[in-house]
């Protein structure tokens, strides 16, 4: 029994390393070997009996009379016939309970533990269906207990806290093993040592929150007098503490995960607000800026207030890039979705774009269809895009051409320069963040031009690809695409 | 351009309200030197005093101010007459914040802001000042309301929110309810600010809010056609079967 319940959890495994029983005695049945005894105790007195009376007769007589001789023959073999026959019924009433405790048994190896046998008597067999019971009741109360506890385990989710972790377990294990009180000492458990046994008085019991590396803790508790408390009571106690530690230690990595997280969330805000106050920042002086050199220029015009005009644009789109990014980032970018044609907007932007020197062809197939859009983010990936094609172009004529989709409601607006083009192995590379072409590192920027632009036409309901480059192709060609309206007419 | 241009008489007066004393200094000359009564004020307790001493045609607001910021101001402002603000702002519009802002102001104009843009807006505010809407919802029929200073509509009991182009096209129609509004008057409403705009935008714009607000959008009965001139928009009467 101590061996059943001290490794609970292992009793499969232990098993079938076991030794197999030495088997005692003949190999007969025990039902044919108990009938046989009785048989030949019955029939040898009796046997001794009938020879006795046989030879006292020869010698009284002198000769053997054959009739007296029927009459014992006749007389043995309706004793063996009788003694057979009560030694049938007698073994039957035998054996039937210990086949009833065989049966029990096998069903309770079985995993049924709830079937107990029903023995009248105060004999040994009695004594011995009655130990089975006793056995079996006993480990089916230890395995409610076990899954109770297991289910307390389970229960306790890492959201709860400590306290209401501990608070849980304390409960559990003064329910699950009768504790008459329970509880949980968090830190060295050598500070928390057992407590004597005193006979008659509430009795003390202690189990290590332990785990392979770590002692958490300990579980402390009393328990009635009156109840018994065995090493496999005590084991259980501790494969119960080491679950409790387990869960402690699951909510200690639940605590830092979550830290970890909501420290994530905080340096996430405050690179907004950082962002917001430098975008803020940043504005304020270049709006002043702006707005003088703009009012400076329409009162006596002269190239060098255009240039700072253009030059403050050209920050304010940087400034306005990264407060994009952070915006994506966190969702909160909401585009507009206005009627928008498109080439007027592509021949705007190019001109704020201020490269005079540089051939711009504009082609304009749209036939009426017009794209529904942000109009500020468009100009922002229009600026973009344009801005690119100029830098890395060469020198070289810019084509922009707009044109619908004839596959669906969409409109492409595709810029080509003549520049080096992008590399295959570029291609996914480019629309990451922080990422320049081959030549990036010795060119200006913030390296957000393209993640930025891809992700607003998105956010818009398109999208922004890298053209394939065909064979004999120069440059680079990027297509945005944008959902679209197709022509109205005139009501 | 602009004065006279609404109001016969006096000059439209501005208010700017910015804590950035170059800007006030600057904007304030550009305003008056096209024909505007330029009052300035350094921040929202400042504005709110002015105010006192006489109401302006129109509020210019920064946003971000450090004594109270724009959207504190603006309600304040609104709490206490119906004056037509146009924020000016370093925050852009895809900020969170604007859908705040469209409930107290007419429009927005990032910094740092092209002037020739800001007054075109200005003028369309001021010229929206003579359209008498109702300030509270327009039920236009018992599947379509309207709720213009929200930007929203409610169509067979579903919230619909309009783009900002959207809900000033509905203004200007409801503020001519059952009468006839011109393409090139709504074209002026809708994109006053925009160069390139063509009475396309018009027209596809229509069809889309058909597609938003009508319960049928193939056959409308709130926005309706008027042949070679522009649109209607219709009340249902309540007793006639929709």
């Amino acid at each position: 029994m101590s061996d059943a319940g001290r490794r609970p959890i292992e009793l499969p495994a232990s098993s079938s390393a076991r030794p197999e029983p030495q088997r005692i005695g003949p190999s007969m049945s025990f039902r044919a070997r108990l009938t046989l005894a009785m048989v030949l105790g019955a029939l040898l007195p009796l046997t001794g009996f009938g020879l006795v009376l046989l030879f006292v007769e020869v010698v009284r007589t002198g000769e053997l009379d054959t009739n007296l001789v029927r009459v014992a023959l006749f007389v043995f073999a309706a004793a063996i016939i009788f003694a057979v026959l009560i030694a049938y019924f007698l073994t039957n009433n035998l054996v039937a309970p210990l086949k009833a405790v065989s049966r029990a048994v096998e069903k309770a190896s079985a995993g049924d533990l709830s079937v107990r046998v029903e023995v009248a008597g105060e004999d040994e067999l009695a004594r011995f269906v009655e130990s089975h019971n006793r056995l079996a009741s006993a480990l089916e109360q230890r395995n409610s207990e076990l899954r109770r506890i297991l289910l307390a385990i389970g229960e306790t989710s890492p959201r709860d806290g400590l306290d209401r972790l501990v608070a849980h377990a304390t409960r559990s294990a003064r329910a699950a093993f009768g504790m008459i009180e329970a509880w949980i000492e968090l830190g060295d458990p050598a500070l928390f040592p057992a407590e004597e046994t005193i006979p008659g008085e509430a009795r003390p019991v202690r189990a290590v929150l332990a785990l392979p590396d770590e002692r958490v803790g300990v579980l402390l508790g009393r328990l009635p007098a009156t109840r018994g408390w065995d090493a496999a009571d005590q084991d259980l106690l501790e494969l119960y503490a080491s679950e409790v530690a387990v869960a402690i230690r699951n909510l200690e990595l639940f605590d830092q995960v979550e830290q970890q997280r909501q420290r994530l969330v905080d340096l996430d805000q405050a690179k907004d607000e950082f962002l917001r106050g430098i975008s803020h920042n940043l504005q304020t002086p270049l709006t002043s800026i702006r707005a003088y050199a703009e009012q400076m220029g329409s009162e006596q015009p002269d190239p060098r207030l255009a240039i700072i005009v253009e030059q403050s644009d050209r920050l304010y789109r940087i400034v306005r890039q990264l407060v994009a990014t952070s915006r994506l980032e966190s969702g909160t970018l909401k585009p507009a979705k206005e009627v928008l044609a498109i080439a007027p907007r592509v021949r705007r932007a190019w001109d704020a774009l201020g490269a005079t020197s540089v051939d711009f062809e504009l082609e304009d197939e749209a036939a009426g269809w017009l794209a529904i859009a942000d109009p500020d983010q468009l100009d922002q990936v229009l600026w973009a895009l344009l801005d690119n094609a100029n830098r890395y172009g060469g020198g070289a004529a810019i084509r922009a051409r707009v044109a619908p989709r004839p596959e669906g409601e969409q409109l492409a607006i595709r810029i080509s320069d003549a520049g080096p083009g992008v590399r295959p192995e570029d291609r996914d590379r480019i629309f990451q963040r922080y990422e320049r072409g081959a030549a990036g590192a010795k060119l200006e920027g913030t390296g957000l031009g393209l993640y930025v632009s891809r992700s607003l036409c998105q956010a818009m309901g398109g999208d922004l690809v890298l053209d394939e480059a065909a064979e004999g192709d120069r440059g680079a060609s990027f297509t945005i695409l944008l959902p679209a309206e197709p022509p109205a007419t005139n009501p | 351009m602009l004065a006279g241009g609404w109001r016969a008489g006096a000059a439209p007066r501005i208010l700017i309200v910015d804590d950035d004393p170059n800007l006030l200094v600057l904007l304030a000359d550009q305003l008056r030197n096209d024909g505007f009564e330029i009052q300035t004020a350094r921040d929202g307790e400042e504005a709110l005093r002015r105010l006192d001493g006489g109401w302006p045609d129109l509020l210019i607001v920064d946003m971000m101010m450090a004594r109270m910021d724009g959207l504190t101001l603006a309600r304040e402002v609104k709490a206490r007459a119906d004056l037509p603000i146009i924020v000016l702002s370093a925050i852009d519009t895809a900020d969170s914040k604007a859908d705040l802002l469209e409930e107290v102001a007419e429009d927005y104009v990032t910094k740092p802001y092209h002037y020739p843009e800001l007054r075109a807006r200005i003028a369309r505010v001021m010229r929206r000042l003579g359209d008498k809407v109702p300030r509270r919802e327009l039920v236009l029929g018992p599947q379509l309301t309207l709720d213009l200073r929200r930007k929203a509509a409610t169509v067979k009991g579903e919230p619909v929110q309009l783009t900002p182009t959207e809900s000033r096209l509905l203004y200007a129609l409801a503020a001519n309810l059952g009468n006839t509004v011109g393409t090139e008057t709504l074209l002026d409403r809708g994109w006053g600010d925009t160069d390139d705009a063509d009475p396309s935008y018009v027209w596809v714009t229509m069809r889309r809010l058909r597609q938003k607000i009508e319960p049928d959008p193939d056959h409308p009965i709130h926005l309706v056609t008027v042949r070679g001139i522009g649109y209607r928009l219709v009340q249902q009467q309540p007793t006639q079967p929709a």
